[in-house]
């Protein structure tokens, strides 16, 4: 750390911070350069969100010191931090969607007339200016909300940026992106680095760390594990700095066991999937790989009863059921895990205990009324099985982790034995530890015999984790993959043209199931 | 990383304990101010007499509380228990005409009515998804409008039996003391340890979980309209028990009299958090604070204005410890 190359603009020494007793950083050092992307990453709650407020002045730390353009801190208010140019870019997107691309720019900040009106015709110019600077192909007249996502985001970059900027942190600026919009991020960040800028990156997707980091940085429990050019690292070194230990696999092995066919969907049609064929077979992991907006999500609200059939049928062990709403696909087996469990899957005011046996109180009541130890049996087993960290069981979901916040999402519908379980992104947002536990869990849902449908937008989750690979285009499955022919390329190349190109194996529209 | 996490979570369990019941141990400490400020100024306000008829009050907002808190706990919101009370009464007193050979018919059909609008409820709000807002606010000016069609001056006369009800007494309490309470304990029961009750917290917590969890939020939904009606109209009995006669001035203002009782008890608005005793506490504060101003000789405008400055104190309360 005693690296003072002439263009370190940022350097943070010896940085301690403790909350309510818990020492959340331990004397971290970090610096970073000017024109250099530097990858933060880290398990959650490894430091990384703490160390970054504190460059942004929302903490300030207890000791240790900031060296920023050549002047000494021992802490920054916000209103110091913004004035000299650090920039914070959160995951989640603050716009107001029915205002323009510049009125959210300068919302709050809107250039004035003489007669303290505000100047539209400026503040249209100014946009454009900024949008041109940082190369974005903005419409600046638009509405916000007819944005995709990754341009919303690209918004939210150009509002952080609209006033100088030496220094930018992402923090998880891809969790929100669909992996072909990864490359509109990653070139406004190519761009911002063209002009000088310092970015520090968070990310969870170690791709995206190599694919643009010039430096890395690993945190862990509140100290710096080790800082690394990018290029003298592996992948697997990596890894195993983050999480401490070796994980020879990111995946557990599994022998697939492919016992009868469970699920059997025959020409489902719905308001966004079209003639959809597919059969899962008990102890199997299909996986479901597509573009976001393919259909995948839309596949598996179908395939719950939360979405409304427009026809096919869908078989569970040979008969035909109705799914008109997600209550029947529960009592007829059928579990899903949705990709957002924050707004789908938990109750995150209410106590843990009654999250995980929301789905089962029928089965842990006498004349009607809950008994209490059999519902605390329940919670235990549950807290048994998953390993799920938790102080009591009263207290609220929300003060959970994220991976233990899945890992209650989990336990709900384990509980009722299904027969065959959809994941929507079942690890999105998780941390390394986390994943790797969730994935044995998986496995060992395959070996009692359940069928587990993943959708995922981790390609390296879906060729890890899938027996058999399903990909959707435009709301149609346009091919599957056995496990041993799938590669990264193949899936990407279905999911964007909906097709192999040397044409050696499926035909577009080929709704393959049965092997 | 979990083992750091486990140990502080203990205290911080303990202090988030309290800060989640500040509502209750704030309505209560408020009740006990309103008392002893009673009792220091005024003679006649710790007595039996008045104590007790104070709890006959609370019974009657309160039994209609408790339906409004389920109504509010699931997100909803029942604009009409005012103007069902109101028909609930007329009704009642029409059919009863004073025979207590009619008492019978006439309780039943007047309970039917409350089942029969909270059905309706029920069906506009989860068929057609019209907002609870909208929809009782509808049906509170469409009841109101029947009331006050059927008559516009007293109507009617209850049973004999109906008359003594209100001043019978068991033990040293009122009756209709007595079936606040007994629906109070049996509706707690309900919320806490039946399915039915962990549905209510789960429909208000977030529908759209409840719905992909496999509950069956709209049978949920008919539930707590269905009862907030029937308690509405329970209600109107209990009126007809003190008027005597069926008065269309009866259950003016009365939703907003509940709504403000429940969330006075720590009821959050946009439902999944509140309970009962919270409510009681809610409704306990309204009558007593009604009954030390009438005691005091406080003109009724007044009233309302100290009643406002209560509700505004004790949610700027709530918020402060919420923080």
């Amino acid at each position: 750390m005693t690296d003072t190359s002439p263009d370190t603009i940022l350097e943070m020494r010896q940085i301690a911070k403790a909350f309510a007793g818990v020492q959340a950083l331990k004397g971290v050092s970090f610096s970073c350069r000017a024109g250099q992307v530097h990858a933060l990453v880290g398990e959650n709650g490894a430091g990384k969100s703490t160390l970054m407020k504190i460059l942004a002045g929302a903490y300030q730390p207890d000791s240790g010191e900031i060296i920023y353009k050549g002047r000494r801190y021992t802490s920054l208010s916000t209103r110091e931090a913004l004035d000299n140019g650090i920039r914070i870019i959160y995951q989640e997107l603050n716009l107001l969607p029915y205002m323009t691309v510049a009125e959210n720019i300068f919302l709050g900040r809107e250039p004035r007339t003489g007669l303290g009106l505000i100047d539209t015709k400026k503040l249209y110019a100014d946009a454009e200016a900024i949008l041109q600077r940082l190369e974005m192909p903005l419409d600046v007249r638009q509405p916000v909300g007819e944005l995709t996502v990754a341009r919303q985001q690209m918004v939210e970059i150009a509002k952080a940026l609209s006033q100088r900027a030496d220094v930018i942190v992402m923090d998880e600026p891809s969790a929100i992106l669909a992996g072909h919009e990864l490359e509109t991020l990653f070139s406004v960040v190519e761009s911002l680095v063209r002009q000088g800028v310092a970015v520090i990156y968070i990310s969870h997707r170690l791709d995206e760390v190599f694919r643009i980091a010039n430096e890395v940085t690993v945190l862990k429990d509140g100290q710096v594990v080790g800082t690394h050019p990018i290029e003298a690292l592996t992948r697997a070194q990596l890894i195993q700095m983050m999480v401490g230990r070796s994980l020879d696999e990111a995946f557990p092995h599994g022998q697939p066991r492919r016992g009868a066919p469970v699920l059997t969907v025959e020409g489902v049609t719905t308001a966004a999937v079209r003639d959809i064929h597919l059969t899962l077979h008990a102890g199997e992991i299909v996986g479901l790989a597509g573009l976001v907006g393919s259909g995948r999500t839309e596949l598996a609200r179908a395939l719950f009863g939360a979405d409304r059939l427009q026809s096919g049928t869908v078989r569970l062990n040979g008969e035909v059921v109705t799914l008109s709403s997600p209550a029947q696909a529960v009592d007829a087996g059928i579990a899903l895990v949705p990709e957002d469990r924050k707004t789908q899957g938990l109750f995150m005011e209410l106590p843990i205990r009654n999250n995980i046996t929301l789905t089962v109180l029928d089965k842990l009541t006498r004349y009607g009324v809950i008994r209490r130890r059999a519902e605390a049996e329940r919670v235990d087993q549950a807290r048994r099985e998953l390993a799920i960290a938790m102080a009591s069981a009263s207290a609220e979901v929300q003060y959970l982790s994220g991976g233990n916040q899945q890992k209650v999402v989990l336990s709900k519908w384990l509980a009722r034995a299904p027969k065959v379980i959809i994941l929507d992104e079942p690890t999105r947002g998780i941390d390394v530890g986390a994943k790797f536990e969730i994935y044995q869990l998986m496995r060992q849902l395959t070996e009692q015999g359940v069928a587990i449908l993943m959708i995922s937008s981790e390609l390296t989750e879906i060729l890890g984790m899938s027996d058999r690979i399903l990909v959707m285009r435009d709301g149609r499955i346009v091919g599957e993959l056995a496990r041993e022919e799938a590669t990264e390329e193949r899936v990407m190349q279905l999911a964007t043209t909906g097709s192999l190109l040397p044409a050696t194996t499926e035909l577009p529209g080929y709704t393959g199931s049965d092997a | 990383m979990t083992t750091v996490a486990a140990a502080p979570a203990t205290t911080e369990t303990r202090w988030r304990f309290f800060r989640r019941n500040a509502p209750y141990l704030i309505v209560y400490a408020l009740i006990l101010v309103i008392a002893v400020f009673g009792t220091l100024s005024s003679e006649r306000f710790l007595t039996d007499r008045n104590l007790l008829n104070v709890f006959r009050q609370t019974a009657f907002l309160g039994t209609i509380a408790l339906g409004q808190t389920l109504v509010i706990l699931t997100g909803g919101i029942d604009l009409s228990v005012g103007s069902l009370v109101k028909l609930s009464v007329l009704v009642s007193a029409i059919l009863m005409n004073g025979e207590s050979s009619n008492m019978g018919v006439a309780i039943a059909a007047t309970l039917g009515l409350g089942v029969l609008v909270g059905f309706i409820h029920g069906l506009l709000i989860t068929r057609l998804n019209v907002p609870p807002f909208v929809v009782t606010l509808g049906s509170y000016s469409i009841l109101y409008g029947i009331a006050l069609t059927i008559t516009t001056n007293p109507i009617g006369r209850a049973a004999p039996e109906m008359l003594r009800f209100y001043d019978l007494r068991i033990g040293p309490i009122y009756a209709p003391t007595i079936v606040f309470i007994i629906l109070l304990v049996a509706l707690s029961f309900v919320l806490r340890r039946t399915t039915f009750g962990r549905y209510i917290y789960a429909v208000g917590g977030n529908e759209q979980v409840a719905r992909l969890s496999g509950i069956p939020v709209k049978r949920v939904k008919f539930g707590v309209y269905i009862l907030c009606s029937l308690l509405a109209s329970l209600t109107g009995l209990f009126w007809l028990s003190r008027m005597g006669i069926g008065d269309p001035v009866i259950g003016d203002g009365l939703e907003l009299q509940t709504i403000t009782a429940a969330i006075l008890g720590g009821t959050s608005l946009f439902g999944g958090r509140g309970s009962l005793w919270g409510t009681l506490g809610g409704a306990l504060l309204l009558s007593l604070t009604a009954n030390v101003l009438v005691v005091l000789n406080v003109n009724q405008w007044i009233q309302q204005l100290i009643q406002g400055a209560i509700i505004l104190t004790a949610v700027a309360l709530y918020k402060q410890k919420s923080r």
